[in-house]
């Protein structure tokens, strides 16, 4: 594992002025317990996942503090920066990259009890502090008549901050878009401590979009604090929609063509022939051929003319609804860590872009390399996102590996990787860098990476804000 | 059809590792035994939180549902020593069992850390905030230390339970709850009844839970009572669930009185405009979701509204669980406070079937009625 953050020493204690200073700002929302320390040394990382089951953290921090409002925020980033501690955000923890874990020690900062939300329906946008829980926020806005249209399979644990911070998006995403094409507008705390905001307009020329600089900048150049996002109406109109088809390619091509013409169904998901077995094995039809599940939703309109191109665009045998409803029913259903990790198995998914041109011969050439790693079992993909540029894959892993399963899961990413910059792929859609992926950001980025590091070290000089994510 | 993991066979065979991988093989076939559960859920990415009182209103890793397994976990591996400071999160629980509507395994994050508790309360991890209650029940089987005397009502056909709570802080529901059924042409009536032992069983304390429950048993069934109705969801949750599982017997048909009431308010006539509260021992322990507002809905001329989190999303009110309140009362009032505000969105008039769910949401500013004083309202006693 490399790093390329300050030295600072994991778990050392805080000086005395600093938790003197923090225990008096924040009481018992400041702690340096050992049930809270332990509970902050991981997140939803596979490798640190095994930490969990060993209950040994090599990365642990010094306190964790729960601030309430963007004052307190300022205030434990301002004793921070003035000490030279490392301040890491942490939201839901449910990303799987290891973003959030302190490898250098220092302050975590949990934003969950900054979670208030505002809805201004003339103006169809929310405001909602960035700890807000992504299910508390979408049914808030539900029984006002709204949705976010973001629903990512983490929305029952994952924060408004998380979703921003590490760019994310969600199932509905080819109808609603990825967070960055809700997000209006926002407030951030910088590493100094002084607040930023960026308010809320339908679109404004005012030079470099600031906004973006912290949309997936996972927690190195400041802390999001509060946003100001987009909100549509709760559809008038959903359709289920249902394919199967005998190749991979051709399932994509005929989804290709909708999206041409114009169509946004909300969800398309493809399943390759070993998830549409492992997926939808209920389904004989489809059994050892290719699932496609789609939702078309919005103003019945619209939904109705998209479902028409749907329909004289994908060629396939229809199956109707009941794929979709298995679907809308099982997305949740989180269990593979729970019920493999503690087995020794090594159970990990990786999603990643690519051009339609290239998309096949990524997806070809990923699963092959993944089998090729000594002590797989299996490496199978779904197509999960789709834009009329082209699609994002999310392939899923599992291997048996005969010595250290850390050096197994690295091996895998390593040729996972190396094949999707072969194959001019992007290293990653929608789950971001974090830890796991952050030695070959600089190889997507080339000299990019360079112009990165010095936004970061004109921002964040002492290089405080989550110290050695993403390579920075 | 095929098979849940056909899907993997076929793949292992296609890569030539069917016979090279005899532990997937193993378990696929259910013939290796999986991580236990408190494993599991550690394991788990917290797809509960959204649904728990504490993991929102308290917003901390360490209380969240999987946080406390995984503090359970580093307690039974011994990596934290079982100190009251790191016993605490496993005890930030409300026990409502809203985490086991949406866990892929169905857990009850309450059970699974269960044993972590009492073990740990057996090597003496025991809060001075439980002392007073255990010491009451072991002496007076009562929660609330001695109480006051009461004669037997008359024998009637249906021995109505008011609970602990009720019966010390609002006698005045079971009055009107007793007129309420008989108006309904029933003849109810009440023992000297003990508590259930349900605070016992919540703060770790099994055995004594036990001892009571037996006692207040012995009592109920010497009523000859044929039909129990209980005011209190967390009473009835321990007579017909937790009793049976300890070995304990009641010989009557226990019901909670909003389930009762569910098809027999057929004719009944009210006005005005509520909102209900579904406590969440009716709701989920009891799975009985929709039991109060399928009872207020067939009450003529009245306007019954459910909050955002209702029926089988319910929100607990904070002071469920017996631990809560006693340990972080601050905590408690805070998920009573929005949980109240919710609520009153929709109406000024909270209604539930709940005695520690009206204590908690009442204390906190909050106009509740119980539903059998609702109803009491539209009778013309």
């Amino acid at each position: 594992m490399t790093s390329t953050g300050p030295a600072f020493k994991p778990g050392y204690a805080l000086p005395s002025e600093v938790l003197e200073k923090l225990r008096n700002l924040l009481g018992e929302r400041f702690s340096t317990g050992d049930a809270d320390l332990l509970s902050y040394s991981h997140d939803y990382w596979p490798i640190s996942l095994q930490w969990v089951l060993k209950g040994s953290f090599p990365w642990v921090p010094s306190a964790v503090a729960w601030p309430e409002n963007t004052f307190e925020v300022q205030e434990i980033v301002k004793t921070a920066y003035g000490n030279s501690i490392p301040v890491y955000a942490f939201g839901g923890g449910s990303g799987v990259l290891g973003g959030t874990v302190p490898e250098k020690g220092g302050i975590v900062v949990d934003l969950k009890r900054m979670r208030s939300i505002r809805l201004n329906e003339e103006d169809m946008v929310v405001e909602a502090e960035a700890g807000v829980n992504g299910y508390y926020l979408e049914k808030y806005l539900n029984s006002k008549g709204y949705t976010l249209g973001h629903i990512p399979q983490s929305i029952y644990v994952s924060t408004l901050g998380g979703w921003i911070a590490t760019k994310a998006t969600g199932q509905f995403s080819t109808k609603y878009g990825g967070i960055e094409d809700m997000v209006l507008g926002l407030e951030a705390v910088l590493p100094w401590g002084s607040a930023v905001t960026l308010p809320p307009h339908p679109r404004t020329s005012t030079g470099p979009d600031l906004r973006r600089l912290f949309i997936g900048s996972e927690g190195v150049l400041g802390i999001v604090t509060r946003a100001w996002l987009k909100t549509c109406i709760l559809p008038e109109e959903r359709v289920l929609l249902s394919y199967v088809s005998e190749t991979f390619e051709e399932a994509l091509e005929s989804v290709r063509r909708i999206l041409k013409r114009g169509a946004k169904p909300a969800v398309v998901r493809v399943y390759d022939e070993a998830e549409t077995k492992r997926h939808f094995y209920m389904f004989e039809e489809a059994y050892g051929r290719i699932m496609t599940v789609i939702v078309v939703e919005g103003d019945s309109g619209i939904a109705g003319a998209e479902r028409r191109i749907v329909e004289e665009e994908f060629r396939g045998r229809m199956l109707g609804e009941e794929p979709v409803k298995h679907w809308l029913e099982t997305r949740f259903m989180v269990k593979e860590a729970s019920e493999f990790a503690p087995l020794g198995v090594v159970f990990d998914t990786i999603e990643v872009s690519v051009g339609w041109s290239r998309a096949m011969s990524l997806y070809r050439s990923l699963v092959e390399a993944v089998r090729a790693v000594k002590g797989t079992l299996f490496a199978s993909a779904h197509a999960s996102h789709f834009y009329p540029q082209g699609v994002c894959f999310y392939f899923t892993f599992a291997g048996v590996p005969r010595g250290n399963p850390e050096k197994y899961y690295n091996d895998v990413w390593e040729a996972a990787m190396k094949t999707t910059l072969e194959n001019g792929g992007s290293i990653s859609h929608h789950h971001g860098v974090g830890r796991q992926r952050r030695s070959w950001l600089k190889n997507e980025l080339g000299p990019a990476f360079n112009l990165l590091k010095k936004v970061k070290t004109a921002l964040d000089d002492k290089g405080v804000m989550n110290p050695g994510n993403m390579g920075l | 059809m095929p098979g849940k993991w056909d899907w993997l066979k076929d793949e292992l065979r296609a890569s030539g590792l069917a016979g090279a991988t005899p532990l997937v093989i193993r378990f696929i076939s259910g013939r290796l035994r999986g991580p236990d559960d408190l494993v599991k859920c550690a394991l788990c990415p917290n797809m509960c939180r959204h649904a728990c009182p504490v993991g929102i209103v308290d917003g901390r890793e360490t209380t969240s549902p999987a946080g406390k397994t995984r503090a359970a976990l580093l307690l039974r591996q011994g990596r934290l020593q079982p100190t009251l400071e790191n016993v605490s999160p496993l005890y930030t629980c409300l026990s409502c069992n809203a985490c086991s509507v949406w866990c892929p395994f169905g857990f009850s994050v309450a059970d699974l850390v269960r044993p972590v508790k009492e073990k740990a309360a057996g090597g003496g991890s025991i809060f001075k905030e439980f002392r007073e209650v255990f010491e009451n029940l072991e002496k007076h089987g009562y929660v609330y230390g001695e109480p006051k005397r009461e004669d037997s009502g008359l024998h009637g056909d249906l021995l109505y339970l008011r609970g602990c709570t009720l019966r010390e802080k609002q006698p005045g529901v079971a009055e009107k709850a007793e007129h309420v059924l008989e108006e309904l042409g029933y003849r109810p009536f009440t023992i000297d009844e003990a508590c259930c032992g349900i605070p016992a069983y919540n703060l770790g304390n099994t055995r004594l839970f036990k001892r009571v429950a037996e006692k207040q048993a012995e009592k109920i069934n010497s009523s000859g009572a044929g039909i129990i109705v209980a005011s209190c969801p967390s009473c009835v949750y321990a007579y017909r669930v937790l009793y049976p599982k300890h070995g304990v017997k009641i010989n009557a048909e226990v019901n909670h009185i909003a389930e009762f009431l569910e098809d027999r308010l057929k004719g009944f006539k009210g006005e005005g405009r509520v909102v209900i509260h579904n406590p969440c021992k009716l709701a989920f322990a009891l799975g009985k979701p929709k039991a109060l507002y399928n009872t207020l809905s067939s009450v003529e001329g009245l306007t019954v509204r459910e909050p955002r989190r209702s029926g089988g999303e319910t929100f607990c009110c904070g002071y469920g669980g017996s631990a809560v309140p006693r340990l972080n009362p601050q905590l408690a009032r805070r998920i009573a406070l929005e949980r109240g505000v919710e609520l009153t969105e929709e109406a000024e008039t909270i209604v539930t079937a709940c005695p520690t769910c009206k204590l908690a949401l009442e204390s906190n500013g909050f106009k509740v009625l119980d539903v059998m004083e609702l109803l009491h309202s539209f009778t013309s006693g």
